[in-house]
This record gives structure tokens, sequence and C-alpha cells, in this order.
């Protein structure tokens, strides 16, 4: 027999028992192409290239799936930011350009399109501002539509000016969602070092250095490294983290051949696997889960932080060495709705905001969908923010913010979304004002590290 | 088409053999033709099969009872799959069952061999997966 009988069933347990799923195959396209002076031109570009590309996006993606019996949750198609190729645009046509983008969506049977984006780090173009504006009326007219804006960077600094009207446009748009729990803010990151080649959504998009189609995967499998570090058992930390990148290993080689087999289906090429480890809210598929079984009481007690980077590089190490392609933002997620164990540690109140800020320096994004109360001010949001681009400029890494303040909701209480997005609990955020901060406005200038030419 | 030295000498034995001393130009000429244009033949035959070669993975568990292998193997001979190995292991009432098996003979794709052992794993109360060769060449093979 070529195979081993253990190895065998290895692989039967990761796929069968242990949610180990690609958890999103996306179709890059460019819409570079698409301008048009006429609107109803443009409109009609964009659908039509999108059908073009996504038409057999699902089925392909389905047909890999039962060949090799691992199961593809999400499959997905990220766009050009909208921002880039259609400048000239006005508000309401960037409104209904994503209406387009939703009704394509929708055509080819995907629940997720992202890449209604810009990239505003060191400054607004005057279509960026325009842009940047109609997020609310487009995230809150569309279902399908993912959002992100890139405000900092390690080589531009952090936009304040950016940051401060992102704030008021998450204000605007929980607003304008309040009677789903402010969902449309659970589709929209505000970015930090954003990778052009990111699959996962909400914060994917076709970056403009990435050919005119791709196809870029995502994998993941808390589950599959939850069992691994509890069959360490009380291994040392050498041992465990040996053990984590074995596994971590071998997924991202199962994601690479499914990856590439539907490139192959769709003749486009191949772009890159994203490890991430991603939770989503079943049983078992939690990176808190994964911490805890590492050793601490629960998330957020003092080791947490450094629990996270082990775990973190371990699966950036193991990534690199099973895939030369390599992309996105390959690391854990910590968000906080999708993730069982997080929302636990919340609602027992050992885990708060500052911890999560903590954890984010070490992890692969950021601030991940965290609910607040309603009421929190948009200057504490946009110190929020900074904040997080802080950490992201000054460490040279990806950072994001996905935060909902839930209109109407208090400290303690629970909003739920259901499906992937799953339930958050409302958590505490200081009072103290960050207000005459972050309103001079302006930009925070690159650190000394930008200065590496 | 690339020829080997190997197949060389052969086509040159059969000429020799078959024209003896009648050889001339046009009739050497005529008897290499054929002969090559037999090769290529059967060489698409082999490059067909190296290209589709799809072997898959037959995992099978469950509690054990008579009967199981041969309701298993009778489906894949109905679909004129080719067993290659197999190998069955029982602890105490369950059974392992891993079969490696090539379907590239198979009128039939993964996915209908795939629905016909779903009812097949429903009838006899086991779990039955199959899965493409390749999934595990990348994962444990490097």
């Amino acid at each position: 027999m070529p195979y081993q009988f253990d190895e065998i069933l290895e692989t039967i347990r990761m796929t069968e028992t242990e949610n180990f799923d690609i958890r999103t195959v996306t179709l890059g396209i460019s819409l570079r192409d698409c301008f048009d002076r006429n609107i109803e031109v443009a409109k009609q570009k964009i659908f039509d290239k999108i059908i073009k590309y996504g038409r057999n996006h699902v089925r392909y993606a389905k047909e890999i799936e039962s060949q090799y019996g691992i199961s593809i949750a999400n499959k997905r198609v990220a766009v050009t930011p909208i921002s880039i190729p259609f400048d000239a645009f006005h508000r309401d046509d960037f409104v209904e350009i994503a209406k387009t983008l939703d009704r394509a969506a929708e055509e080819i049977g995907i629940d997720f399109i992202a890449g209604f984006s810009a990239l505003v780090q060191k400054g607004f173009t005057n279509g960026e501002l325009e842009f940047v504006n109609s997020i609310p009326y487009a995230l809150s007219e569309t279902k399908r539509v993912c959002s992100s804006v890139n405000v900092a960077s390690t080589k531009a600094g952090i936009n304040m000016d950016a940051i401060n009207l992102m704030s008021e446009v998450i204000k605007s748009l929980a607003k304008k969602t309040k009677d789903n729990g402010s969902i449309g803010c659970a589709k929209l990151v505000t970015y930090c070092n954003v990778p052009e080649d990111n699959p996962f959504v909400a914060g994917a998009f076709h970056g403009i250095s990435e050919p005119e189609v791709v196809i870029n995967v995502g994998i993941s499998g808390p589950g599959v490294v939850l069992d691994a570090v509890k069959e360490a058992g009380r291994s040392d930390l050498n041992t465990l983290a040996e053990a984590i990148k074995k596994t971590v290993f071998k997924i991202t080689r199962a994601g690479e051949l499914v990856g590439r087999s539907v490139a192959n289906k769709h003749k486009i090429p191949f772009g890159i696997v994203d490890i991430s480890l991603a939770p989503t809210p079943a049983i078992g598929d939690s990176i808190a889960d994964i911490l805890k079984a590492m050793g601490v009481e629960d998330v957020g007690a003092p080791g947490t932080t450094a629990a996270l980077a082990m775990l973190n590089d371990c699966v950036k190490k193991a990534g690199l060495m099973a895939s030369s392609s390599v992309g996105g933002l390959s690391g854990a997620f910590i968000p906080v709705s999708e993730d069982a164990g997080m929302i636990s540690a919340v609602q027992k109140g050992n885990l708060s905001i500052e911890k999560l800020e903590a954890m984010t320096c070490v992890c692969s994004v950021g601030l991940d969908m965290i609910a607040v109360p309603g009421d929190t001010p948009a200057t504490t949001l946009a110190g929020i923010i900074s904040d997080e681009c802080a950490i992201g400029v000054i460490n040279d890494k990806a950072t994001a913010v996905r935060i909902i303040p839930v209109h109407g909701k208090k400290v303690g209480e629970m909003v739920e979304y259901g499906g992937l997005l799953g339930s958050a609990p409302i958590m505490e955020v200081r009072k103290i004002s960050s207000a005459n901060f972050v309103l001079r406005g302006g930009r925070i200038p690159a650190p000394t590290r930008s200065l590496t030419n | 088409m690339k020829i080997t030295e190997d197949e060389i000498r052969r086509i040159t034995l059969e000429a020799v053999k078959e024209l003896g001393d009648k050889a001339t130009p046009d009739i050497v000429k005529s008897v290499v033709e054929k002969s090559i244009e037999n090769f290529s033949k059967i060489n698409k035959e082999n490059i067909g099969t190296e290209i589709t070669s799809g072997r898959i993975i037959l995992t099978s568990f469950g509690l054990n009872s008579s009967g199981i292998i041969a309701q298993i193997t009778k489906t894949l001979s109905d679909f004129k799959c080719d067993i290659r190995d197999l190998s069955q292991k029982i602890m105490d009432e369950f059974y392992t069952m891993i079969m490696v098996i090539d379907i590239t003979n198979s009128p039939n794709d993964l996915k209908e061999i795939q629905e016909a052992m779903k009812k097949v794993a429903e009838e006899l109360k086991v779990k039955i997966y199959i899965q493409h060769e390749d999934v595990f060449r990348f994962m444990h093979r490097i």
C-alpha cells in the first residue's frame, strides 16, 4: 500500500470530524477596463465581466470539493478597488456600482463580493472622497457587497483625516442598518498595510498589481490544530510548536492542491494560499480553544499574547514550507463574534478590548467583529482605529478594525447575526475622550522603518 | 514523436526480417513508415493512461458484519474499477478498510462512483469515504 493506514485515517479525521475545510476560494477579477463616462455603460461592463469569469465559479469549486472530499466553505469574488477605475464618478454613481456588484453576485450564486474599496493612506483624490462618502448608502442598500478602506501604511504613515472620516462612515452605517443589529459594519474593514491578495472577505480585493483574473485560496482549520495541541499533551513549548507546524503543513498542502485544481478548471492562473486560522461559531472551530489547550485558563489571562504569538508564528512557518505561494494575511484571526470561546471569555469579563488590542500586535490581522455600545462617539472609534494603525505601521504588519457600534445596545447585551458572523456581546469601551487628539487631523508621519530604500 | 534508440533498432530488425535481400529504397521507406505508425499508436495509448491515471482511495469503517467487502467490491466491479491494494483490520466489533482503486478504465467518473457508494454505505450502515489519491499524496508525501 503506497500510504500508511494512519496517514489515511488522519486525513479522513481532519476532513470529517475536525472541521478542516478550505474556507474560501476567491476569484479575483480586474475591473480596470470597465470604465466608461456613461455610468450605465460602466455598470453593464462590470456586470458582464463578473458573469463572464464567475459563471462557473461555484460549480467548479463544488466539483473539486467532491473529488478530494474536502469541503470548500465559501466561494467568493474580489474585484479591483472600485475607487480606482471609477475615480471620475460621484457618490450616487458609486452606490449604483455597489448595486450592480450585488446583482452580479446573486446571479453567479455567491454570498459575498468584495472590493468596494479604496486606498487612501496618504490622501484622497476627489473620486476617493466621493467613494468613501458613498459607503454607508452602498452597504445599507445591498446585501452581498463588502467594503474595505486602507487608511495607513508603514511607507505613508497614518492618515488621521481618513480615520476620522471612516469613523463617521461607521457610525452612519450602524444607524442605517440599525434594524439588523447594525450589520452593515460587519461588511466594512478599515485597514493598515492591507495585502493585495487576501482571499478572505470582507477585507478582500483584487490588488492593482494582480493579473486580469486569479484564484486565491484561504485555508482554515482551528479544529485540526486544536486536536494536534491536545494530542501533544503536556509537552514543552518546542515540542508543541513542532506538533502545530506539522499539522498546518499538511492542511496547507491540501489547500494548495485544491486551489490549483480550481484554477486549472477555470484555466486561469493560481495566485496564493492564505493559511489563516479563521474560527467559525461551530463548537471546536475556535482560536480561543487552541489558546486554552495551550495552557491559559481563559483568553485574556496573562500569557495569552505569548501563546497567540507562538501559534501565529508556527502557522506562518509551516505555511511557508508547504507552499511556494503563501500570501494574503496568513496567521491566526481573532474575531470575537465568530468564535464561541472568545464570546464566552468576553461574557465572563476575562477579555477586554485593551487585551484584544495587545493580541493584535502578534496575530495576523486586528480588532475583528467587535461590537461596542451604539453611543460610542466617532472620535473614540477614531482613537481605536488609530491605535491599531499605529501597531501596524510600527511593526510593518497588516492590521485592521471591523468594529460595530450597535445602535441602541448597551454593554453586556448580545447581538445576533447568524451564520458565519455569529453573535457578539457588546464590549465595554473606555469613556475617556480621544477627541482632542484625533481631531487635530492631518497625517502621522511615516516611521523610520519606512526608509528602507 | 520521440523514438528511442531501442525502438529504432527494433524497427530496423523488423524491416530486415520482412524484406531480406529484396530491399529497395522505396520498399524500406514504406515498411519503416508503417512501423512508426504502429509505434505511435501504442505510445498514444500509453500516454492516455498516464494523463488520466485516476487512482482513488476508498476508506470504510463501521460495525463489522458479513458481506460488507463483498457488497463494496461488487459495486466497484460493476463500475469496472480495478482494485490495486486492499488493507483491512478488525478491532473488536469494528472493521476498517482502505482500498486503492484505479478508475482509469471505468466508464463512470468519480462523482458517479461516489453516489453509488453513498447508497451502499446507507444500506450497510457503515461509513464510506472516497477521495482522489492526490490529496493524500500532497498531504503526506513531499
